[in-house]
């Protein structure tokens, strides 16, 4: 499914007479989109109103709310009173910190896995599908193995360590509140870095041959044909994957919930954390709304320029 | 690792050729910095999962003892053994559920995905463009944000501890990917063949079905494999949703192994790997196909 077949097809059904004939049945057409029109409308869109509507409310589980107008948001930006003044504000340099250092990690992973990954090794088939191997664990299964790992009593992680004479005591990787995030993200990009292997080597392995063969008779070295031939080709690739990574890291839960559940002391507690504790655990479904929809502007953002994107590639 | 691999390399170069102009040879520092980089980064992914499986075969008397072997010393299957059939065991109930929600949520996601897939690229109608890029919205749509009004919305209609209530949460994130994969293949294919069998009599649901579905066979598995290991794989909303064990999916019976302080880790990573079974096997079978969908949208170019 190249794109250049995508956009001869597209030339082709625009300019001849295939569009016009197969165009005509506009009932038809709805029918068709009207499930998937359903499930979006429904399960996202009414949703996503819903929540705002919550945000509006004094409401908890199982009573009915009174309107309060943007009190919870009064509330959690400003309120100093208010005790979830101050975890909102941590919570997010939590997750600042948390979706900073993920994307800085997989990036770094993923760049040199996929560098290593294009050039011409032996046996790339069988590296290629070690290297994706995190990918297809799932995060839960993946985030429990990294806690036995981290284990302060039987952990592999403290017995090598203790082996080689590194440290006398256990680490408490996951129980002390300055150890945790960074405990945490190691997981983290262990289990996201295959995803960004994957696009760097998509992306690497569409520059054409010649633009190095001609830096190489121009006398330039590797790292300069890194610099200004790589980099640039696949600046875009870059930017794609960082948003999307960031939009799903920011979200993904399997982790932090598994590892460390928030905790110790909120150390860990992104928003997604916040919002279940708040929304579920204390039953507040008015304050637990209003978090995620706090950081909802920051993703409309990235969501708005991903589309354009992706629509583009798709049209062109 | 690194430095075992120089070791191995300067007793086996010939004494007439010294190392270090061996080394200085074009490039052969990329080389060897290269292997030792990409088998640091073999030996990080493999293993964790190496891990995983090792300490689902250990008996317990070699899994907890201050000292910790690589390599197991007391093999056993009997973690395997109580996760599928221990007496108080859900494992084996919540590993169905989790197969019957993945199997509905793909059925649905590409059935619903064909049909708008086809009427977005074969039919013009009024606000088509527009639901295209609503597509995409949904899909980037973070589940953090419905899942508080969706939990809300399946108590009233009561459909929480349900796996049919479960099945609609995941097609929020299933539908509008497959559908929009399936628009972009659907383009690839020539209309050309279609309007033969329309000009021959058939109604464009035989089209549909008999045409367009088997040549776009590939994009088809691609979405079957996303949306079965994204339903499979699913935390958020199967926590906020179940609360019953015997309507849990598999990842949540996971937490079943933690019992307060204790962690019963033979029979959890038993679990686990019981739950990382099929998803591994349709990535090893499917990967060229796998890795074609999950980069699709972010390096087309």
């Amino acid at each position: 499914m190249s794109t250049l077949q995508v956009a001869a097809r597209g030339a082709m059904t625009r300019s001849g007479a295939g569009r016009g004939t197969l165009g005509r049945d506009w009932q038809l057409g709805f029918v068709l989109i009207a499930p998937v029109f359903l499930v979006i409308a429904g399960l996202v869109a009414y949703p996503l109103g819903y929540s705002i509507w919550l945000s509006l409310q004094d409401v908890k589980v199982g009573a009915p709310g009174t309107f309060v107008g943007l009190n919870n948001y009064y509330k959690i930006l400003f309120d100093s009173e208010a005790r979830i003044h101050a975890s909102f504000w941590a919570s997010l340099k939590i997750t600042v910190l948390y979706v900073g250092g993920a994307c800085l990690g997989k990036l770094i992973i993923g760049m040199i896995s996929a560098l290593i990954l294009n050039a011409e090794i032996k046996a790339r088939h069988f590296w290629r599908s070690l290297l994706f191997l995190p990918w297809a664990i799932p995060g839960v299964v993946a985030a429990y193995t990294w806690k036995f790992i981290y284990n302060d009593v039987n952990g592999v992680a403290n017995a090598a360590l203790t082996n080689i004479g590194l440290i006398d005591a256990p680490i408490l990787f996951l129980a002390k509140p300055e150890n945790a995030l960074w405990s945490v993200l190691v997981g983290v990009i262990w289990q996201g870095a295959p995803f960004w292997t994957m696009t760097f080597l998509a992306g690497l392995q569409s520059i054409p041959g010649e633009l190095y063969e001609a830096a190489e008779i121009d006398g330039a070295t590797t790292f300069k044909s890194f610099v200004h031939i790589t980099l640039p080709s696949i600046s875009s690739v870059i930017v794609v994957t960082v948003m999307l990574s960031t939009i799903w890291t920011t979200n993904g839960i399997e982790f932090i919930y598994t590892l460390t559940n928030g905790g110790p002391g909120g150390a860990t507690e992104t928003f997604p954390l916040l919002a279940i504790a708040q929304g579920l655990r204390a039953y507040d479904l008015g304050i637990g709304s209003t978090i995620p929809l706090l950081f909802f502007p920051f993703f409309a953002v990235m969501i708005y320029f991903l589309t354009r994107r992706l629509l583009n590639n798709e049209e062109a | 690792m690194a430095s075992v691999g120089h070791l191995n390399q300067a007793p086996s170069a010939p004494r007439s050729i010294p190392v270090w102009s061996w080394l200085a040879t074009k490039n052969r520092g990329y080389y060897i910095a290269g292997y030792a980089i990409l088998i640091f980064l073999g030996f990080w992914t493999a293993f964790p999962v190496y891990w995983q499986l090792a300490t689902s075969l250990r008996s317990d008397a070699d899994l907890y003892t201050p000292v910790v072997n690589l390599i197991p010393r007391a093999w056993t299957l009997n973690h395997y053994y109580n996760v599928l059939f221990g007496a108080r065991s859900q494992f084996g109930i919540q590993f169905v559920n989790s197969l019957i929600v993945a199997f509905w949520t793909t059925f649905i996601a590409v059935f619903f995905g064909a049909m708008a897939g086809y009427s977005l690229t074969r039919l013009r109608f009024v606000g088509r463009a527009n639901l295209a890029r609503v597509l995409v919205y949904s899909y980037l749509a973070p589940g953090t944000i419905l899942f508080i009004p969706l939990y809300v919305m399946m108590n009233n209609f009561g459909l929480r501890d349900s796996l049919g209530g479960l099945v609609l949460a995941h097609l929020t994130f299933s539908v509008p990917f497959s559908t929009w994969i399936l628009m972009g293949y659907f383009k690839t294919i020539p209309v050309e063949l279609e309007e033969a069998a329309l000009v021959d009599g058939a109604s464009r649901l035989t089209a549909l079905w008999r045409i367009v579905l088997p040549l776009a066979a590939p994009a088809v598995v691609v979405v079957s494999v996303f949306a079965f290991t994204g339903s499979w794989r699913e935390l958020l909303y199967a926590l906020v949703l179940t609360q019953a064990k015997e309507k849990m999916t598999a990842p949540i019976g996971l937490t079943a192994y933690v019992v307060g302080d204790t962690f019963y880790w033979g029979q959890m990573m038993a679990a686990a790997t019981l739950l990382s079974l099929p998803p591994l096997l349709l990535y090893l079978f499917g990967q060229r196909w796998v890795i074609q969908g999950w980069t699709a949208g972010a390096v087309k170019s």
